[in-house]
């Protein structure tokens, strides 16, 4: 046995070289696969099903939404209505609620009206810090 | 020709390759930061528009209770990659919110042209299904694109 031990040329040791390249691969990898989450929106609460609450007309700001993206503003208590853009809403809101600090927005989206133009009208509602908002859409 | 250093030639001890050693331990590090951070995509994006919204905000919710409810310009509805009819989306979500304790949000991903009809439907489905937490998937629009008055 003594006579016979040859001296080993294999390291005993794991070869550690390439284990960058190993990492490295397996980084890129995971790198090109992972997509950061993009779950970002407008959040609202839904009213609970046959839950009506009765609100006095004063309190009430008529926002209604025509398929052309104009809006009709008309104050609950008035008839009178006036026709401005989605992009006014924030300012008019800051001063509507100003006035009266339970305004509740009741926007009215006609059913033609594209869905963006419902969104501009709630990101205005929403940079002006409403949170009383109800959303339906327009009858007749 | 001139000794630089005035014939006193020091040997430098530093030596003038960069240190690999550590490489495979930062490429593991990144590795393993990005294993962890990888969510494999569960369902295909629908291909649609997005609205615009200043106002966007991040949803405050685990990814798990986030369900996303796609509405084409059609009005097709679209939950988990399958075509859903408009009046089985209660169907479709009561289930998944009576499992969430009320946590369930659903993020409404509708194009930016879909007439509104349609997604008055697809409110008054998640209404019906008991859910109250809707998220209106919107893009984050710069102030700089914004027409200000």
């Amino acid at each position: 046995m003594a006579i016979l031990n040859k001296k080993q040329k294999v390291s005993d040791e794991i070869p550690s070289s390439s284990m960058a390249d190993i990492a490295f691969l397996l980084l890129i990898f995971f790198l090109v696969t992972t997509v950061f989450p993009k779950d970002r929106g407008l959040p609202i609460v839904l009213p609970e099903a046959q839950e009506e609450v009765e609100v006095s007309q004063r309190n009430i700001l008529h926002i209604d939404i025509m398929p052309n993206g104009s809006v009709q503003l008309r104050r609950g208590d008035s008839q009178n209505t006036s026709t401005v853009s989605p992009r006014d809403i924030e300012g008019i809101w800051r001063i509507e609620v100003a006035q009266n600090p339970n305004l509740i927005a009741a926007v009215k989206t006609h059913p033609d009206a594209q869905h963006r133009y419902m969104i501009q009208v709630l990101d205005g509602l929403q940079m002006a810090g409403a949170e009383r908002i109800a959303l339906q859409m327009l009858e007749g | 020709m001139a000794i630089s250093g005035g014939g006193f030639k020091r040997k430098s001890k530093a030596s003038d390759q960069i240190p690999s050693s550590s490489l495979a331990d930062i490429a593991f590090l990144l590795l393993i930061f990005f294993m962890v951070t990888t969510v494999f995509r569960k369902e295909t994006e629908r291909n649609i528009e997005w609205p615009d919204a200043a106002a966007t905000q991040q949803i405050d919710e685990k990814r798990q209770n986030i369900m996303y409810v796609w509405v084409e310009q059609s009005g097709q509805v679209f939950i988990n990659d399958q075509p859903v009819a408009m009046e089985n989306v209660s169907n479709m979500v009561a289930p998944v919110w009576l499992e969430s304790n009320g946590r369930l949000r659903i993020s409404l991903r509708a194009d930016a042209r879909t007439p509104y009809r349609f997604i008055n439907s697809v409110q008054e489905e998640i209404k019906e299904s008991g859910a109250i937490y809707v998220v209106f998937a919107t893009d984050l629009e710069r102030q700089m694109q914004r027409v200000r008055r």
